[in-house]
């Protein structure tokens, strides 16, 4: 286990807390850039902002399954009743 | 089948239906209906409720339509239709989350000193897409699948704009963490 630490005047755990806003780029540029300062200097912080990435990323690929035939064919006949 | 027209807007089907038009409806349906049903399968707390949300979503929104007000998109109201279904069929079924942040984080590898495998595979997010609460998997389809805005998705869960990015942000790495066990397992 690694501690954690303060790097560009930055803790990990307010890095932490601000980890999506930042992939999200809903912060201000000026917290944006203390972040990226410190993601500069601590690995542990830039790895987990790398792999939730990844995550993200993921599940935004998964594809968008159609409804069953058979749930749609019973949908619209329900909705006519 | 009635081909959809895209060209239709949203608000010109729904002020269609609200003056009786039952072709509108149809075309309504089938243009957000398999959005609809991920969100509720995604949503509800028990399996196989989702084609009865679906059914009554539309239903509510046929009800609601004279009463809907201008918005691009439908989908966002369409699925705060859903989710309040939802509500109505199992109140009192949301889940306080009370781990802490640095718990998901070291959950997900987080300090650990160690680089961990995402499991990237099609399968194996969906996997761990499945496993996760009914709260992430309904926070992460708004955000993350149907690309909600943070304002549209707190509309739709009826929370706060702040506690919807806390949410996404604990569910993303809660998925993260299934990916990285479904890794080790592999």
């Amino acid at each position: 286990m690694q501690d954690e630490q303060i790097v560009a005047g930055l803790h990990c755990g307010e890095v932490l807390a601000d980890l999506s806003e930042h992939l999200d780029g809903r912060l201000s540029l000026d917290r944006a850039e203390r972040i990226d300062e410190h993601l500069a200097g601590c690995a542990e912080c830039r790895r987990l902002l790398d792999e939730v990435t990844a995550a993200v990323r993921v599940v935004r690929q998964l594809p968008e399954e159609p409804l069953p035939p058979e749930v749609e064919e019973l949908l619209i006949e329900s909705l006519h009743d | 089948m009635i081909a959809d027209d895209a060209r239709v807007s949203d608000e010109t089907l729904i002020g269609r239906i609200a003056a009786g038009d039952p072709s509108a409806f149809d075309r309504l349906v089938r243009r957000h209906q398999a959005a609809v049903y991920r969100f509720a399968r995604a949503a509800a707390p028990v399996d196989g409720d989702a084609v009865e949300i679906l059914r009554e979503t539309f239903l509510a929104a046929r009800r609601a339509a004279s009463r809907h007000r201008d918005e691009t998109s439908a989908r966002p109201w369409l699925l705060s239709l859903a989710r309040q279904t939802i509500d109505r069929r199992h109140p009192g079924s949301r889940e306080t989350d009370l781990t802490s942040l640095r718990e998901l984080a070291r959950a997900a590898g987080w300090q650990s000193g160690e680089d961990g495998a995402v499991d990237e595979s099609g399968p194996a997010v969906e996997a761990a897409f499945a496993a996760l609460p009914p709260e992430d998997r309904e926070i992460l389809t708004l955000c993350d699948r149907e690309y909600l805005t943070v304002d549209e998705a707190a509309r739709v869960t009826g929370l706060p704009d702040a506690a919807v990015r806390t949410r996404l942000h604990r569910a993303r790495l809660r998925l993260l963490a299934r990916l990285k066990e479904g890794a080790g397992a592999g």
